[in-house]
């Protein structure tokens, strides 16, 4: 992991962990302040709802009163007065007082009790009405809770009971309205809010007797939801609240109030009880809105950090990037490779001076340079004084003689001439097949690439080579290739390949005079070739090994040193490798890796391409 | 000096009361009299028409029947100007009157009454035979002339389409089925031009939309639900009202199936209070009644107890294991029907029984029930007929075999007789001359409109 | 089929006549001996009727109960009075013990029979409910058919104008004539849509005499209106509408499709006897009720009035001044030279009557009535405004028909009783006071 990421990575955690700590606090914050909130508001709404009760209540009782205070009530009063006199055309009556006062009940009682007239079931005239004992008309009774009886049903209303004025025997109005949808929905409650209506009938929990003002199907089928929280309030017969979830979302979370309705009477009966719901969903919606803020800010603030840190990271590791590139451009060697110094920082010094060492390095290279090529003419010399010497003495031997024979024999002169002419010949040719060796090495043509399938250029050396390995009379080399077969074309000059493998396998043959075992090999590795060419030969000392490649370098009685050297040359033009392992008394291994260089592949083929027909070499 | 001051002052009333008024006493001829009838017939052929008062009325504008009945319940001559028993009374030949012409033109002839009446009643034996009509049956005709003034009797001719032509005071102009009837004055009715020229009939009109028709004019004459009757007296309307005619009851569409239903039907019988509800739901009107024909029309009707017997009723729901439970139908479109059935629930709930209302419900059921004719054979022949129940074997007509057949009709079960109602009209002022018999049939030939011009 | 019902005795005749002209003490105790003597005859007449329905009774009772003691109770839930009621009862009672059973009181009686006196349409329907101990009650009846229908005595209203019956039958009538006795009709003739009758009073009742059909060939109008006419040769002429009738001899009635206009003021002359003499004639249309208007000879400048229902005169000094009951609902007053309109309560029928009283002449005409029926007044024109000079006089029903008589001292008024069903005549006269 480069440093960039690591500096960046460090960032980013320490930033997004920050934004979750944020976030957190804030949403537990929120969720206590609204917890406070909600207990208040609920506490308000449901004080609010009672007010809206009473108000109701109070609207039924003025309407009642105003019937009580008709005209047409005390015109009737008046026609009964307390006896039983004909009130049928009475009969109807009720029903459009309810009517024009906007009442669901109405019945018009005489002072017995009996019911004259019925808006809510008009078919009960001549009955006695049943609460008429527990009714008390005074004026400072408010509204009241009862239960109906209907023609096919029981229903809840809010009720208040007034007189005709002024008589013995009055006209007793029991008027109210239906504690019902409409009712419910007339209430002016809080938008998030809902009031529910339990009609206490049975003995059990039963989603029929709930009225809900907004009632969907969803709400009937998880009415039962409700159910322990009006058994309850039916068990203790006290307000209580509690929250009920309609389903897996949160935000279907209402917390109901529940608040029991009792009737008149000595046990004050539990009539109903009326459930306030506070929808949660804003809570929710907000506490939701306020995380998912957190987490679009910590996102943010990561993609932020992320830029904002990968911008500094750069910012700081580019100079320290750059001397390491530029390390690796001296370690591949660029010698005078510079980086760029800014500023007076650590990393600026430290650039400075990367730059002074590579000049300094540059310096001691070309001092090496110059001191290696020194040693190199030298060496030539020396090498070239060496070869030449050889020769030299033998024609200086020969000249001797020829002079002496002329002078001390001439008889034998003729002969002497001859052979020394001979001789003279002998090592002046010598003489120049040293000079043609070193002009040939100097000459060391640039490699011509094309597609070169490396195992026929094996296979032709092998061939080239094959007469020689089993000469008779002379110690048989084994000869053993082994090829990968899956290796494909590499960009190479056949020709210089051709003489790098002939030579090594030339040397191979010099090591095992005593016969032995050659062995020819390809492989693959990635993104290059191999080729080993192994023996068991004599092998090689170490030392031998690491001068091996030096030019004229030989420990054969007759070898110019040039080989290995032009192996070496040829393997590099081809920005390949060669290296030796070897053993002494074991034999010796060369390796030659060369890169498959795909590029160079396809430069060929759209050269070939666009010289169709034409030779790819000279 | 007194006197003659006196005298001025009655003479200048006299003046200034003939001054105002106007006020003529002979029937004028022209206008279009509109009614409004909760009536709604699809068909106005008299053979296939329902079965009601409305129904009746409207027949009796397009066609005649060979006898009517009159006030008094005696036949009297329409189509047929005589008629004599043949065969021992197992017949009666009817001598048609003559020059009688049907609305498209065609004389009146015996072939034609006797396909009409063939067509009305298949199992009668109907010939004709020169100018004489004869009607036999293998048994006695019982009420024969009362039967052949009942509407479905009416004589008509159809013309290939099947479409009916009658004799009667008016003729169709417009129809439009189950809406609206437009007739035009039958200029050669034999018994006379009707006075007004045209009768606009607005049909399947309720109560209510009657009274506001009436009030705004639209109508001349509308029908008011007995209960109304006092308002319309009111509103100054001139109001008729038949006898008590239509029988409201509780009709069990099949027999009581064991004893225990038997018994629940009669708890249910038994526990019905009619009274309160005569007084208050009806307003007084009509009667209560426990029997089928009422007491004008039977003489007896009072027999048959009307009060409630919640003792016996409380004895005979204590029979039944169980809460024995009702489901009661009622026409939707009567609020009268709905409160009298309420009424019954509550009264049955007293005795323990249980009615649950439903206006759909088709076992048991509230229904106005209008009785044929004014002759009580004929109604309880009809109503036993509409009833399902097995024919009634009489061998004379005598006012003990109608006891005894009531008697047997009400022991069935299958129907409880709670009111008979009259059937009430209310007219504008500017309609006279019109009446309504006693069976509720409506008579607006001889009416005549005060307004109009001759 | 039944057939029309004589009038049994006038004692309307009687009563109108002659209370017109006694003190009022005496007319109240004519009128209370003539209702006593006909409540007598009615009661003798109907307990004679009811003793055979009573036995039949009483044996239906006894089949059921048997010999033995029994308590009986009487309801009248019919229309007979207080006094039928006691004579059923104690009819009743006597059956009853012929038949066995022993009447005791309620707490002696093991059984009780509880006896209703109701009626249908067609009869009155004696029901008796017998109930033994603690069985269900039975119930026998018996089916009582009623008798003739009492006589009801019209009201009188005798002040100036007095009416007095002539003839009541089941059959429409539209006119009625006087053809002899004055004061006391002794032959009449009644004209009804189908026929005209002539009847002669034999012993207190009307006995008919003669009928002659009348042919028509069209339907009579619904509203029907025709006219009687005496003629001097002692013949009759019918007018209705589109036909025309005569009588030719004693026998026979000649009658023919005609639109001849009907005499619409009569005068006789005392020279003449009944002899008369129309001073106008009105064309009636043969299809309707009413004058079309026509007129001959012309009033003065006007040949033809409004169409009218009926028309009255008033002799005048130069002039007669006549008076038409227009179907537009007004009077229009015709006296040659103008026509006056006057917005009266008259009905559609008019006719004149000439008297010693007032001016002489005075015009009676009808009133609706819709509670009790018609009624009607006599009126005089001093000026062109009606007067009226007397009191309204009841008729029991609707007036069909107002004509003033051949003599032109009185008129007739034709009414259908609602009561009783039947149609009746009556003759108007004017009394001064």
């Amino acid at each position: 992991m480069s440093f960039r990421r690591k500096l960046l990575l460090v960032f980013s955690v320490s930033v997004a962990l920050s934004v979750a700590a944020v976030a957190w606090l804030v949403q537990e914050v929120t969720r206590k302040a609204f917890e406070e909130t909600e207990n208040q508001r609920t506490s308000q709404l449901v004080g609010q709802f009672q007010r809206e009760f009473n108000r109701q209540g109070e609207e039924v009782t003025r309407r009642v009163e105003n019937i009580a205070a008709s005209e047409t009530v005390n015109r009737m009063g008046a026609a009964l007065n307390g006896t039983s006199a004909d009130s049928a055309e009475y009969f109807d009556l009720a029903r459009s007082l309810a009517e024009s006062h906007q009442l669901d009940f109405l019945e018009l009682l005489d002072s017995r009790g009996m019911i004259v007239s019925s808006a809510q079931w008009a078919a009960k005239f001549g009955y006695p009405e049943p609460a008429f004992q527990i009714l008390s008309p005074s004026a400072q009774q408010p509204a009241f809770l009862k239960l109906e009886q209907l023609q096919d049903s029981t229903a809840l209303g809010l009720f208040t009971v007034r007189t005709s004025a002024g008589r013995e025997h009055p006209v007793y109005v029991v008027g109210g309205r239906r504690l019902d949808k409409t009712f419910l929905s007339t209430l002016n409650v809080a938008p998030e809010m809902r009031v529910l209506l339990y009609q206490n009938r049975g003995e059990t929990f039963s989603a029929d007797l709930l009225v809900n003002a907004s009632a969907s199907s969803r709400d009937a089928r998880a009415a039962e939801k409700l159910a322990p929280l009006v058994d309850a309030v039916r068990r203790s017969n006290q307000e209580m609240s509690t929250p009920v979830r309609w389903s897996s979302d949160r935000a279907d979370e209402e917390i109901f109030h529940a608040i029991p309705l009792r009737g008149l009477g000595e046990n004050r009966p539990l009539l109903g009880i009326l459930l306030i719901g506070q929808s949660r969903r804003n809570y929710v919606q907000l506490s939701r809105r306020i995380k998912d803020a957190a987490l679009l800010a910590g996102a943010g603030g990561i993609v932020l950090a992320l830029f904002l840190s990968g911008w500094a990271a750069a910012r700081v590791t580019r100079p320290i990037e750059e001397l390491a590139g530029a390390a690796q451009s001296v370690a591949a060697g660029s010698w005078d490779t510079r980086v760029q110094v800014n500023g007076h920082d650590e990393v600026s010094q430290l650039a400075n001076s990367f730059n002074q060492m590579t000049t300094e390095l540059l310096a001691q290279k070309e001092r090496l340079v110059q001191a290696e090529r020194v040693a190199a003419w030298r060496e030539l010399a020396r090498r070239l004084a060496h070869e030449l010497k050889n020769p030299l003495f033998p024609l200086q031997l020969t000249v001797e003689n020829l002079i002496r024979a002329r002078t001390q024999s001439p008889e034998q002169f003729e002969e002497v001439f001859r052979e020394s002419s001979q001789t003279l010949l002998s090592e002046l040719a010598n003489l120049k097949g040293i000079i043609g060796r070193f002009s040939e090495f100097s000459k060391m043509p640039q490699p011509q690439l094309q597609r070169v399938n490396v195992n026929q250029v094996l296979r032709g050396v092998v061939q080239l080579f094959q007469a020689q390995l089993n000469v008779p009379g002379k110690p048989a080399i084994e000869c053993r290739s082994e090829t990968d077969e899956s290796l494909g074309t590499i960009a190479a000059d056949p020709e210089l390949l051709h003489r790098a493998i002939s030579n090594l396998v030339l040397n191979a043959m010099d090591a095992m005079p005593q016969g032995g075992k050659l062995t020819l090999l390809s492989r693959r590795e990635p993104q290059k070739v191999v080729i080993e060419v192994a023996d068991t030969g004599t092998g090689l000392t170490p030392e031998e090994c690491a001068r091996i490649f030096t030019p004229y370098y030989t420990n054969k009685q007759h070898g110019s040193g040039l080989g290995l050297a032009i192996v070496q040359s040829v393997v590099s033009d081809h920005g390949g490798t060669i290296t030796v392992r070897s053993q002494p008394g074991k034999g010796t291994a060369f390796v030659i890796e060369l890169p498959e260089r795909p590029e160079l592949l396809a430069e060929i083929a759209e050269s070939r391409a666009q010289h169709a027909g034409e030779p790819v070499r000279n | 000096m007194k006197r003659t001051g006196l005298q001025w002052l009655a003479i200048s009333v006299l003046l200034i009361s003939a001054l105002s008024a106007n006020a003529d006493t002979r029937p004028q001829y022209g206008g279009t009299l509109h009614i409004t009838t909760s009536m709604s017939t699809s068909s106005l052929d008299p053979a296939e028409m329902p079965d009601s008062v409305g129904a009746r009325n409207l027949v009796a504008l397009i066609f005649d029947t060979l006898v009517i009945v009159d006030a008094t319940g005696r036949p009297q001559s329409a189509l047929a100007e005589s008629w004599q028993s043949v065969a021992g009374d197992r017949g009666v030949e009817f001598h048609l009157r003559r020059n009688v012409k049907f609305h498209d033109g065609n004389p009146l002839t015996t072939e034609i009454v006797v396909s009409s009446l063939r067509k009305a009643n298949p199992a009668w034996n109907v010939t004709a035979g020169g100018d004489v009509v004869s009607i036999e049956s293998a048994g006695a005709i019982p009420e024969l002339l009362q039967e052949l003034s009942l509407s479905r009797n009416a004589i008509a001719k159809r013309d290939a389409t099947g479409n009916p032509s009658g004799t009667g005071p008016f003729h169709i102009v417009d129809w439009q089925p189950g809406k609206r009837l437009v007739a035009a004055a039958n200029e050669d009715y034999w018994n006379g031009r009707p006075f007004v020229d045209e009768i606009d009939i607005d049909m399947g009109r309720t109560f209510r939309d009657q009274m506001n028709a009436l009030e705004s004019g639209r109508a001349d004459l509308a029908e008011v639900a007995p209960e109304q009757m006092h308002r319309a007296v009111s509103q100054r309307y001139e109001l008729l009202r038949s006898s008590p005619i239509e029988l409201i009851a509780l009709k069990f569409a099949k027999e009581a199936a064991s004893a225990q239903e038997k018994a629940s039907r009669d708890a249910l019988r038994l526990s019905i209070e009619r009274q309160s509800m005569h007084n208050v739901l009806l307003q007084g009107a009509g009667q209560p009644s426990a029997s089928l024909l009422p007491t004008w029309m039977s003489g007896y009707g009072f027999v048959f107890s009307t009060e409630p017997d919640r003792l016996r009723a409380q004895q005979l729901r204590d029979q039944i294991p169980g809460v024995p439970s009702f489901t009661l139908g009622y026409d939707n479109n009567d609020p009268l029907a709905r409160l009298l059935a309420e009424r019954v629930a509550l009264n049955a709930k007293e005795t323990g029984l249980s009615v649950q209302l439903n206006a759909s419900a088709t076992e048991l059921r509230l229904v106005r029930i209008p009785l044929a004719s004014c002759d009580p054979w004929s109604s309880l022949l009809v109503l036993n007929n509409q009833l399902g129940l097995p024919p009634i074997e009489a061998k004379a007509h005598s006012l003990d075999q109608l006891f005894a057949s009531e008697q047997s009709m009400l022991a069935s079960g299958r129907i409880i007789p709670l009111f008979h109602l009259p059937l009430a009209y209310a007219a504008g002022t500017n309609l006279r001359d019109w009446t309504v018999m006693p069976g509720g049939k409506l008579n607006v030939t001889g009416a005549w409109l005060k307004s109009s011009q001759p | 089929m039944r057939q029309p019902i004589y009038n049994s005795g006038i004692p309307g005749i009687l009563k109108s006549v002659n209370l017109a002209c006694r003190p009022a003490r005496v007319r109240r105790v004519a009128r209370f001996g003539v209702h006593c003597l006909i409540v007598l005859l009615c009661t003798f007449a109907s307990a004679s009727d009811w003793s055979s329905s009573e036995k039949q009774l009483a044996q239906k009772i006894a089949a059921v109960t048997g010999p033995g003691a029994a308590a009986l109770t009487i309801q009248n839930r019919s229309s007979l009075g207080k006094r039928d009621t006691e004579i059923v009862q104690n009819g009743m009672e006597s059956a009853l013990q012929e038949v066995g059973v022993r009447l005791v009181n309620n707490e002696q009686a093991a059984t009780s029979i509880a006896v209703s006196l109701s009626e249908n349409q067609t009869a009155y329907v004696w029901i008796a409910e017998v109930r033994q101990g603690t069985a269900d009650s039975a119930v026998v009846m018996v089916s009582v058919p009623r008798t003739a229908a009492t006589t009801r005595l019209p009201d009188s209203m005798p002040m100036t104008l007095v009416k007095t019956l002539l003839w009541s039958g089941n059959k429409p009538i539209l006119d009625v004539a006087i053809l002899e006795g004055d004061a006391s009709p002794t032959r009449i003739a009644v004209l009804s849509p189908e026929d005209l009758s002539l009847y002669r009073m034999q012993a207190g009742k009307w006995q008919a005499e003669q009928k002659l059909s009348i042919n028509h060939l069209k339907p009579w109008p619904l509203d029907l209106h025709g006219r009687l006419i005496p003629t001097r040769d002692h013949a009759l002429d019918l007018y209705l509408p589109g036909v025309f009738c005569q009588t030719a001899s004693a026998a026979t009635l000649n009658c023919r499709e005609s639109d001849d206009p009907w005499p619409l003021g009569i005068i006789s002359t005392p020279s003449a006897g009944s002899s008369t003499a129309p001073l106008l004639a009105g064309f009636f249309t043969p299809r309707r009720n009413f004058f079309t208007g026509v007129i001959a000879p012309a009033i003065g400048k006007f040949s033809a009035a409004p169409k009218f229902y009926s028309a009255a005169f008033l002799p005048r000094d130069k002039y007669v001044l006549w008076l038409f009951a227009a179907t537009d609902g007004k009077l229009h007053i015709l006296d040659g030279i103008r026509d006056q309109i006057s917005l009266t309560d008259f009905g559609s029928d008019i006719a004149t009557v000439r008297t010693n009283c007032g001016a002489g002449w005075q015009v009676l005409a009808t009133n609706a009535d819709d509670q009790s029926g018609d009624s009607v007044r006599a009126y005089e024109l001093p000026d062109r405004d009606p007067i009226a000079v007397s009191a309204p006089i009841n008729l029991p029903g609707k007036i069909s028909g107002l004509w003033t008589q051949a003599n032109g001292d009185n008129a007739i008024a034709v009414a259908k009783n609602p009561e009783t069903g039947s149609y009746e005549a009556y003759r108007l006269t004017v009394a001064c006071n």
